[in-house]
This record gives C-alpha cells, structure tokens and sequence, in this order.
C-alpha cells in the first residue's frame, strides 16, 4: 500500500466510531504484525491519544460549558466534533471554531438553547487571549491626528476584539458560572459584549445596542465620519464624547500607525 | 545565529541538560531561576500573542532556548506547512534558539492534523517523503533542524530496514541531525520485541546532536501491555540504563527531561535533570581518562 494510501485509510479509521477498530478491513490489518496483541488494542492506543487527547483539549477551551452541562456531556459533544471536524492545524490553541454551530444541531443540547451563544463566547474568549501582540491608541495619538482627517480616518479595533450578540444574558450566565449559588439568572434578554486583551488578560465588557452598532461599523472597516452618521441616524444623542473616552481607556482600537 | 544544530562535547559553553518549559512553571522559573542548562519548548504553544509569548521572550533572556516541534508532520506526503513554518521562523527571531527539531513521524493526512507523532512504514517511498520534507524546513529556515526517533504501537511487517537505519538514512541524505529520545528506544524494544542497546550501536554517532529521557505507562491490552510514551512520570531504570549505554557511545550530547502530563514540583525535573548530569559528567571523564 502507497504511503498517502496508508495514512488515509488509518485517519479514517481513527475518526470512525470505535467499533471501527474492531473490524479493520483485512487489507489494511495485513500491514501490520499483530502476533502477541491485537491491531484493535494497538489501534486504541492511537485513537485515545488522538480522538481523546484532543477532545481533553477542547474542553479546556469551555471552562462554562463545563460549568453549565459538566465534564462528561461536554467531553462527549466534544469527542464528537473532533471526530465530525478533526482539526486542520499542527497548533490547537485556536481548534474550536465551529464549534458553537455544531452545538446548534447537536440534538441532547436542544434543551439548552443558550448553550451554542455561550460556546461562541468562549470562542472569542479564546481566539482574544491568543491574539497577535498590538499596541492601543491612546487619547493623545487621537489628539494629535489633524481634526479635519478624522471623518476619513479608519479606526481599526486590536487584534483581540471580538464583538458578540446574544438573545441570552450571557454575561449574567457567565457570573454565575463563575460563582453558583442564589437563584439562576433571567436568562432572556438581548446582550451584547466586547470581549478584547488589552494586555495579557482577555476583558469582557457590556456594551449599550448603540455601542455595539457603531463598533460594528467601525470592524467593518467603515471610516470614522461615516460611521458616527450612521451611527447618529439611528441614535439621536449618540455622546461620542463620552464613547471615546470609554473605549480608548479600555485599550479598543490599535495604535494609528496600523490605522489609516 | 550560529549553532541551531546542538554543537558537541566540549564545545558548547552551558549547561548540557535542559527541561521542559510548562505553563505551569512559567513563574517560578523566572523567580528561582533553577540550575538547569536551557529549556525546551513546543513552538505550537506559543504561536500568537499573549501571555505564552509574553513569558517565553522573558525567560529567553536568561535561559537557551530549544524549539521542539510538534506539528510540522515530517513524514506526511504532502509538503510541510509554509504557515507553520512562519510562526516557527517568527519564533525563531523572537528566541534565537539552540536549537529547532521535530519527529521522524506523521500527523496530517488531506485537511485533518491528528495532532499526534503516528508511524511510517520504514522503506524507500516514506524515506523519501520524510527526506523531502526535512529538506522543504531546512531550506526555508536556513539551517539544519534535529529529527526525533518515534514511539509506535503498531510495526509495519514489510519494513525493509530497521528503525535506527532509517533514521541515520535521513540524517545522512538531509544533513539533518538526530534527536535521539532514550525512553522511546527503550518504548520500541517492549512494543515490537527489539534490543535496544543494538538499536543504540546501530545509530551513527555523529548525528546525534542531542537526547531525550521521559517516563512511560504500562497498558493492559488484551492478554498482553502496550507501553505509551506519556511523559507523565520519572524515568525509569531501564531508562537510565540505556541512558548511560549512549552517552558512553555518543558523548556529553545535551539532554532533555521531557513532563508533558500530570506535572510534578519543578524540584523534581531539576533532580532528574541532576541525575542526568551526573550520568553525563562522569561518562565523559571516564571517556577522557580512557583517550589518556
């Protein structure tokens, strides 16, 4: 058998069900001395490591999820998505994306509607403490940019920032995790949050709908005065003022030599 | 940059045994700067930035830095990663390391990374796949890298060499050296019935430019035990033993206390770390006494 042939055939077995293990086809088992133990019990070995190792993994990227549905559901959902999504990359730091979509057709969580939100969280939770290293820009770097280029200026967010919207109180849901006891929190109301690193800790901030809006449009690349008229069209009031001072001391935006 | 791959005996100037650098010694690493001769990395944990890469640049200041691979799937048919090779390179700038390596081993197959050192049948076609791909790294670093022997499970009945001619073949046709790991020698003999100390004899010593001691698990399986390369306990005796076989063969060649699992107290690396030393110092003035 061809090498490319070979590593094939043993990456699908070890993503098959394991009950796959235990009826390898003979013309593969045939490659292999299996005189003292059996290729399925060799197989094993591989397949806890793999399949196993890298659910074990996962799961430490869903420190909530845990907390909501415990270790042993959320390791199985888990070695499931490995097994449907095995991952694409030698580095796992950021294995898991998708993984809120998968928990979304994933049938024993249905029960759970504000599971999948909470995995997308975590997610961005993730994907902000491994984000590439930025510097913010600061109120004086703002200061000193000629007022009259500002309404074309692109204000790019750092690396690090994730924008999430929810029909769920995720970060309600996300204390008590944190710190059970009391009565669980009224789960039905629209949130949106900034997950971002502004250092090495990854922050979560809720954000006002107009907060949100207009950082939106400012991820999306839109320039500053076009975004504060959208902005204003739908907020009258809008304080930028007041937004400003809020997201350059929370370290949002990357410093104006990455902006145009 | 010089000296990526490990110089040998007396010409390296530090302390020849490292340990692993792990998430949870970070702090008390950088607090106790313990008496170890340099640290060994997976490059894959510290892709990105954050936390990792902000403690790695920081311990880099006072202690040699090796980075050894996990990921790059060597053996795969398929060319290694242009974008794993850059996080390594970018690694590369931040650490200037003594070392870069990876194993004689396969991960990737179509678009799934299994995330795991899996074995290759030893024979022409995979001598060449591998060979291509040491090359593909060597070439797009600029230097030569260092290549671990595995630990398999399975053995492939058609192999047409043994494992350590396998392993000298690919030095000698990518001018890579040899990372040879003194539990995983010892793992094969237990899994596929080999000597080891012939295994030892068998690898060409000039090529190998550093060692790896860690601990393994016995596992039942069916009536018999499959040993698992966990690096999640001491090293074993048997281990030593086939330690002290190769350094008497192979020199004072850097060495590695690899703990991947189940962390101990950084105390406990440092101790087998001593031991190592030990074993190392005393072979190589048994070694001089004997070219008096």
């Amino acid at each position: 058998m061809r090498l490319n042939d070979f590593q094939k055939r043993f990456k699908d077995i070890i993503l098959d069900t394991p009950e796959a293990l235990e009826d390898v086809p003979e013309s593969f088992a045939s490659l292999f001395h299996a005189e003292d133990i059996a290729l399925s019990e060799r197989l094993k070995v591989y397949r806890s490591t793999i399949v196993g190792g890298i659910a074990e993994n996962l799961c430490k990227t869903f420190p909530l999820l845990e907390a909501l549905v415990g270790k042993d559901f959320l390791l199985d959902m888990a070695r499931r998505f490995v097994m449907a999504h095995p991952p694409e990359s030698g580095c796992l730091n950021l294995y898991g994306r998708g993984f809120d979509a998968f928990i979304r057709s994933y049938a024993p969580a249905h029960g759970l509607p504000y599971l999948p939100d909470m995995a997308s969280l975590e997610i961005a939770m993730n994907e902000a403490y491994y984000a590439d290293d930025d510097e913010a820009l600061t109120a004086r770097d703002l200061a000193a940019f000629p007022p009259e280029a500002l309404g074309d200026l692109v204000l790019k967010p750092r690396e690090s920032v994730r924008l999430i919207r929810s029909s769920y109180a995720l970060d309600a849901l996300r204390s008590y995790c944190l710190e059970p006891g009391g009565q669980p929190p009224n789960l039905n109301k629209k949130t949106y949050l900034l997950v971002l690193r502004p250092s090495l800790d990854v922050a979560i901030v809720k954000l006002e709908h107009s907060e949100y809006f207009f950082l939106g449009l400012l991820d999306n690349r839109v320039s500053l005065g076009a975004a504060a008229a959208e902005t204003l069209e739908r907020y009258h009031g809008f304080d930028f003022t007041v937004f400003f001072e809020k997201f350059l001391s929370l370290e949002t935006f990357k410093g104006l030599h990455s902006n145009s | 940059m010089a000296g990526f791959c490990f110089r040998r005996s007396s010409s390296f100037s530090f302390d020849p045994v490292g340990i692993g650098l792990r998430y949870p010694y970070y702090q008390q690493i950088l607090d106790e700067r313990p008496s170890v001769g340099w640290l060994e990395v997976h490059p894959e944990n510290y892709f990105g930035g954050g936390l990792h890469r902000h403690f790695l640049k920081e311990v880099s200041e006072h202690y040699p830095i090796s980075l050894h691979a996990v990921g790059l799937s060597l053996g795969s048919v398929h060319p290694v990663s242009k974008d794993h090779l850059d996080k390594i390179r970018d690694l590369i700038e931040l650490v200037d390391p003594i070392a870069v390596s990876d194993h004689a081993s396969w991960s990737a197959s179509g678009n799934a990374h299994l995330n795991d050192l899996l074995p290759l049948p030893y024979n022409r076609e995979t001598l060449d796949a591998l060979c291509r791909n040491i090359d593909r790294t060597q070439e797009y670093l600029g230097f030569s890298i260092l290549i671990e022997n595995p630990s398999t499970y399975i053995a492939f009945r058609d192999n047409e060499m043994c494992e350590a001619a396998f392993m000298n073949e690919a030095a000698r046709k990518t001018g890579c050296g040899l990372l040879l790991d003194i539990n995983n020698i010892y793992v094969q003999s237990r899994n596929h019935g080999l000597d080891p100390f012939e295994y030892i004899d068998v690898i060409e010593g000039e090529k190998v430019g550093e060692m790896h001691l860690a601990g393994h698990t016995e596992r039942p399986a069916g009536d018999g035990v499959i040993v698992v390369d966990t690096h999640n306990r001491p090293v074993r005796d048997e281990v030593w033993d086939l330690y002290t076989h190769a350094v008497r063969r192979f020199g004072c060649v850097p060495t590695l206390i690899e703990w991947d699992q189940d962390y101990p107290a950084l105390e406990i690396l440092v101790a087998e770390a001593k031991k190592a030393r030990q074993i190392l110092l005393s072979m190589s003035e048994e070694a001089s006494h004997a070219a008096e």
